[in-house]
């Protein structure tokens, strides 16, 4: 047995995991605020990157302040995108607010490559680029980052969902969103803390994948779809399911990498997807809701 | 002209295409008298969409060599009209986009293959079913081998065939045996991965074979497997930002400095190697000339065409430096532009003739020699290894 293989498998899994969890959790806000799935979610991630790696490039500011104005960014964009979908286009339904998602996405991809000139962006580590060699593999610094910032991204929400007035509104649009309008909160409220929220986290993962790999215009469409398989394996609105997802997917995809077909990797995520929607659509971790008629 | 103006209506509602109507913006000029009626040329390029990156480049490129035509009195005094589409990387829109090209915008050739292989390959049968001459300026050989069922196609790019040769050469000097190869899975990569297998093993080099999704974020699975047969050289071949990852993740894990990295031809591009920073210092790359041109010795015949084209590109574009795509699209616009004035007419067979008979055209990309039997007229001997320093690419001492 190759230790090194094995442990780079681990690596690299959970390295790209984190990533997904982020994404994934984006989705489960949204869901649970307004009952659509966000396709630009995807997007959110691709800004995050951009923007982080413009600033650094135009101003060059510290790090930090790149990722933090690349995060408020990305808040911004979904703050956008609630005002556009519920203000402007008055969409209440799941469904329609899903579709409208997808317009979003396809706006925010066509703004960032004209705006971008189509170039790629890089980003360096944020510890540096030495790596970490441990048992024979190497990992990126930005590795414990990213494993750091999903694995406190999903204490701190599930907290805020337990805990806060604002979280248990929002556990409470989850469950049902009529009841919850019938007590006075309104449903753009919600669904306003639901967007932001999600692009807050993408920008963040956004922001922390950039140094792994390079980010341009065209970066977020995959790893929206990836997160969405995440999600959906973990089970849908639930912040821990979206870790045990995002990690499971990460390795699953790294393990095909080193073990099996490397050309593969890629569609490991799609079947898993498949897979959930077959056997068990609620995830991992999700509850089937019971309707009594 | 109405068709012209329509086709450019609908381009501009679909809010997409903006450079695309600069490019109709030009064509709307046409007329003059029979024997000074305009060369009409189309050109197909993806400036948007996943390879927005190359086509943008590819795009100016051509336009600049199109601009100095017409510059210099056009060929043989008619002036060439230029009808630029964008089929955004997809290859459906492509065909619809080629057809209209060549029935409604009455091209007589068809220069620029959507900056795709794929787009390329679909292209060349309506061309070729239509009799008109298709110059593509994308890589894989299946576009233009065998010559004898593309008789009117040609392009402007290596062959795989000759890169990959060029790189075992120069293994073969540095006396390297064992080598991990890393293409992606697209047409490009596994081309070259084909060829690599197919010539490597004649020359006593044992190669094993990984591919990658040109989406992934993370190589270093893929990386530690082939490590465990301590290759002497790791080589990827793709044009994906991905290949940034692939420099990364190789000096994460083979940290000596002995073991070689490298890439191929089509990751020729100084923003990939500044934003793989450290990592990147010391790559090799199988490239063509124009990298390193102002280093080269003056005696090497294609240092001043590659010079002027640098300057005239540098002045056109605001500064911005030509890569190798721009380099190639230019050149096949001036192929083009000299089998026209040789053949005198547009004719498909003859301008085919006419280019398989130039002899030596100095281009930006290398000395093209095309011949009945090779219609990608650059041999292996006008590539040549380069090293990215940290700052620039110079040329493998």
């Amino acid at each position: 047995m190759n230790t090194a293989l094995l442990l780079q498998v681990l690596f690299a899994g959970l390295s790209i995991g984190a990533v997904y969890t982020l994404v994934a959790v984006g989705f489960g806000v949204v869901w649970g605020g307004t009952g659509a799935i966000n396709f630009a979610q995807g997007e959110y991630v691709m800004l995050g990157g951009v923007v982080a790696a413009v600033v650094l490039e135009l101003w060059g500011l510290p790090l930090l302040w790149c990722v933090l104005i690349a995060v408020a960014v990305t808040g911004l964009a979904g703050l956008a995108t609630e005002i556009a979908i519920l203000g402007w286009g008055r969409v209440r339904s799941g469904e329609a607010i899903t579709l409208a998602t997808i317009a979003i996405a396809v706006i925010l991809k066509g703004v960032v490559m004209l705006a971008t000139d189509r170039q790629t962006y890089g980003l360096p580590s944020f510890f540096g680029d030495a790596p970490l060699r441990i048992g024979g593999a190497s990992a990126s610094t930005q590795m414990l980052w990213n494993l750091g910032t999903a694995v406190l991204a999903v204490l701190l929400l599930a907290a805020f969902f337990r805990t806060t007035r604002r979280g248990t509104m929002l556990r409470a649009a989850a469950d049902d969103r009529e009841v919850l309008q019938s007590f006075g909160v309104s449903f753009r409220s919600t669904a306003r803390w639901a967007f932001v929220l999600a692009a807050l986290l993408g920008g963040l993962a956004g922001a922390g994948l950039a140094p792994l790999t390079v980010m341009s215009f065209d970066s977020g469409t995959l790893l929206g779809l990836k997160g969405f398989a995440a999600a959906m394996l973990g089970g849908l609105g639930s912040p821990y399911g979206a870790l045990a997802g995002g990690l499971l997917l990460g390795v699953a995809e790294a393990a095909v990498a080193g073990y099996g077909a490397p050309a593969y990797a890629d569609a490991v995520a799609f079947v898993v997807l498949l897979v959930v929607l077959f056997t068990r659509p609620t995830g991992l971790f999700g509850q089937a809701k019971v309707a009594r008629v | 002209m109405t068709i012209i103006r329509r086709a450019g209506a609908a381009l501009v509602a679909s809010a997409l295409l903006l450079t695309a109507a600069c490019g109709l913006g030009q064509s709307g000029s046409g007329g003059g008298d029979e024997d000074n009626a305009p060369i009409k040329i189309g050109t197909l390029l993806s400036v948007t969409g996943p390879a927005a990156n190359l086509g943008d480049k590819m795009r100016k490129g051509a336009e600049l060599a199109i601009d100095e035509v017409n510059a210099a009195g056009g060929i043989g005094g008619r002036m060439i009209e230029w009808t630029f589409y964008d089929p955004a990387g997809d290859t459906s829109t492509a065909v619809s986009q080629t057809r209209r090209l060549l029935d409604n915008d009455g091209v007589e050739l068809v220069v620029g293959g959507g900056s795709q292989s794929g787009i390329a390959l679909a292209m060349d049968p309506l061309t070729s079913a239509a009799g008109k001459l298709f110059i593509a300026t994308e890589g894989a050989r299946q576009i233009v081998q065998p010559a004898e069922s593309h008789p009117l196609t040609f392009k402007t790019t290596f062959n795989d065939t000759a890169m990959v040769e060029r790189t075992i050469e120069f293994w073969k000097a540095r006396g390297i045996t064992r080598v991990a190869f890393l293409p992606d899975t697209t047409s490009f990569g596994q081309s070259a991965a084909e060829e690599m297998q197919r010539l490597a093993p004649a020359a006593g080099i044992s190669v094993e074979v990984a591919p990658f999704d040109p989406g992934t974020n993370d190589l270093t699975p893929q990386i530690s497997r082939l490590a465990a047969n301590n290759p002497q050289a790791y080589l990827a071949w793709t044009t994906a930002p991905s290949g940034v990852t692939f420099l990364r993740n190789v000096r994460a894990v083979v940290p000596d400095p002995a073991v070689l990295v490298q890439h191929g031809f089509g990751f020729v591009d100084d923003r990939f190697f500044t934003q793989a920073g450290e990592a990147g210092v010391g790559t090799i790359l199988t490239s063509p000339k124009l990298p390193v041109y102002d280093l080269l010795p003056d005696s090497d015949p294609q240092k001043a065409p590659m010079a002027a084209f640098a300057d005239a590109y540098r002045a056109r574009y605001g500064g911005e430096q030509p890569n190798v795509y721009a380099g190639q699209a230019y050149d096949a616009v001036k192929v083009a532009a000299a089998a026209i004035e040789k053949a005198g007419g547009t004719d498909g067979a003859q301008l085919a003739e006419a280019i398989e008979t130039l002899g030596e055209h100095v281009g930006v990309t290398g000395v093209f020699r095309y011949s009945a039997e090779d219609h990608s007229g650059l041999a292996a001997d006008n590539a040549v290894m380069i090293q990215w320093d940290g700052t620039r690419f110079v040329p493998v001492t």
